[in-house]
């Protein structure tokens, strides 16, 4: 996807995974996320891909990939099958990101969320001043023609995790290249972050 | 180097089958293309449908049409003969050279007819085990097929795990439903309500059960179609007539088609022969030698699949492929899936259908590069 600066997050997203890891990247796109992290980390990785082209691609590549749709099949992985699961730029464009969220912590370990952040400087000028729906880098679509349904910011997202139960452990400052310490909602992180990257899990009961 | 051969196989140690019968030196009629190379490592198993046979990529004997998966199967096609060595043998209780009701059996010297031992899909399987022991393949890079096919896959995978490197079942299920067991039933009736039939007793008749045969083929090859295939290739067209006849002859395109699908069948297969096949299709599932665990059937498979199912098949759902996939994703296979867009029904695996192609080339050509 276009959205993403591909060696920046990915690098992040490695440095979040240790090697040997399983990993199932939701919404893998092309493969090339886990292809990156077959090569740095020697990953044992999947792939969900909801475009069957794409899913061509992956194919192609070697990459186990299932056809399908994060709002739907998640539900049949067992609990805790996987280290790692990572959803990159897609909660806003699934029909129930609450569930997704929930799915994904069920299934695995860790996981890596990250999506174009409502919050940001930019975006909340726009429609500030402009009246109108911001389209930028990360956010290239217009409103009629989005793919996104459910947008949301920084706040929103930290608020979502602790409603679902889920624990932020780490947040990817992606203007610095780096990991920080989550230290919770605030109105610095949501306004200066153009794309929110957390590493969470779920909170055992 | 591609024409059919015929081995002779559990020539010292009878194969015994699930109804506790045994067949001893029973033949195996198949056809191999491209070579074996020094490591053995780029042997494909080709497993065919209810109606296929051995003739995957050859010229047919009978019908002389062109091998049922050419599409698939030839050199820098997805199955690239150039590249691997292609086995494909016609399944035990077939009716093209391997032994079945219509062979002779050595032991009482007279033809089979219904006193064949009832098989399995796991029959099968041991069976084609002994053909790729003689071949002297010790594991296969890939075993694929459709419908049937994908059943024998799937029996390759939870019985003879440790052989198989990778596998392609298409449009296939882990047992046959109701449904499916009714579809073969009626298919079954139609056959032995024929008078010819004579309790499987024909083949020193001039009169064989054709007329059961023909009307069980066309049963089942509307089951192989999907409804808005069959309606946007015949609709109501009337066939060579402006208007309705007021008769019973075939007033309709689809009508014609379906009588002209059963008489060129006859000609190919043999009526008991279907009756010991769907008899295997509807005895089949691979869990029950596992008291209905999949999770315990496959738990031991180590292989990469590819499951591949078609929207409009109804026979072979989505669903059903899906529950293929569920339980290896649970187990940890490396299992891949997709699910191709297509009118054409539960034959598209049959058909010209160039996604199908992509990802069986895709999925075959990097498994064997990362070999």
């Amino acid at each position: 996807m276009s959205l993403i600066n591909e060696k920046k997050d990915f690098k992040i997203i490695a440095d979040l995974i240790p090697a040997n890891s399983s990993v199932i990247d939701v919404g893998c796109n092309d493969g090339s996320l886990l292809e990156f992290l077959k090569e740095e980390k020697d990953i044992n990785g999947r792939g969900m891909e909801i475009d069957q082209q794409k899913v061509q691609l992956c194919l192609s590549k070697g990459i186990s990939v299932i056809e399908g749709d994060a709002d739907l099949d998640l539900y049949d992985y067992p609990d805790n099958l996987f280290d790692y699961s990572i959803l990159t730029y897609t909660l806003q464009a699934t029909k129930s990101p609450k569930n997704v969220l929930s799915e994904l912590v069920r299934i695995s370990s860790k996981a890596i969320i990250s999506f174009p952040n409502f919050g940001h400087w930019k975006i909340a000028t726009s429609l500030l001043i402009k009246r109108k729906m911001p389209i930028s880098e990360k956010l290239s679509y217009s409103w009629h023609e989005t793919p996104n349904l459910h947008f949301c910011t920084i706040n929103d997202f930290i608020d979502l995790c602790e409603e679902a139960g889920i624990r932020i452990e780490k947040q990817a400052n992606l203007k610095t290249n780096r990991l920080n310490k989550f230290y919770g909602k605030n109105l610095l992180n949501s306004y200066f972050n153009e794309v929110g990257l957390f590493l969470v899990s779920k909170i055992k009961n | 180097m591609n024409e059919n051969k015929i081995v002779e196989l559990a020539t010292e140690q009878a194969l015994v089958l699930d109804c506790g019968k045994s067949l001893k030196s029973f033949k195996t009629a198949y056809t191999t293309y491209g070579k074996l190379n020094d490591a053995k490592d780029n042997a494909i198993l080709i497993c065919h449908a209810l109606t296929g046979d051995q003739y995957v990529a050859s010229n047919h004997p009978i019908t002389k049409k062109e091998g049922w998966w050419s599409y698939i199967v030839g050199p820098e096609k997805p199955i690239d003969t150039n590249k691997f060595f292609v086995v494909c043998p016609n399944v035990i209780g077939g009716c093209m050279g391997s032994t079945g009701p219509k062979e002779i059996n050595s032991e009482t010297g007279k033809v089979y007819g219904t006193d064949f031992p009832v098989i399995t899909i796991a029959d099968m399987v041991r069976a084609q085990k002994l053909l790729i022991d003689y071949l002297g393949i010790e594991k296969i890079f890939c075993v694929t097929g459709g419908s049937m096919g994908g059943m024998l896959v799937l029996e390759w995978l939870s019985k003879f795990p440790e052989m198989v490197h990778s596998a392609i079942p298409i449009a296939t299920a882990t047992n046959h439903s109701a449904q499916n067991i009714a579809l073969n039933e009626l298919a079954r009736q139609s056959i032995m309500a024929d008078p010819n039939w004579n309790s499987g007793n024909y083949y020193n008749s001039d009169n064989k059960p054709l007329k059961g045969l023909s009307v069980a083929r066309m049963a089942a090859h509307i089951s192989y179609l999907s409804k808005d295939a069959l309606h946007s290739k015949f609709g109501r067209n009337l066939q060579d007539k402006s208007s309705l006849d007021y008769s019973f002859d075939a007033d309709f395109q689809i009508e014609s088609y379906l009588r002209h699908q059963g008489f060129t069948f006859v000609d190919r297969f043999d009526a008991n022969s279907y009756l010991y096949i769907t008899r295997a299709m509807d005895y089949f599932d691979v869990s029950s030698s596992n008291d209905g665990s999949l999770i315990e059937s496959f738990k031991n498979t180590v292989s990469k699949v590819l499951c591949i199912s078609f929207t409009s098949d109804w026979l072979y759902p989505t669903s059903e492929n899906k529950k293929i996939v569920k339980v290896f994703n649970t187990l940890g296979i490396n299992v891949s899936f997709i699910e191709i867009e297509t009118d054409g029904g539960h034959d598209s695996f049959l058909l010209e259908e160039p996604k199908l192609f992509e990802a069986m080339q895709g999925f075959i050509k990097s498994t064997y590069e990362n070999l």
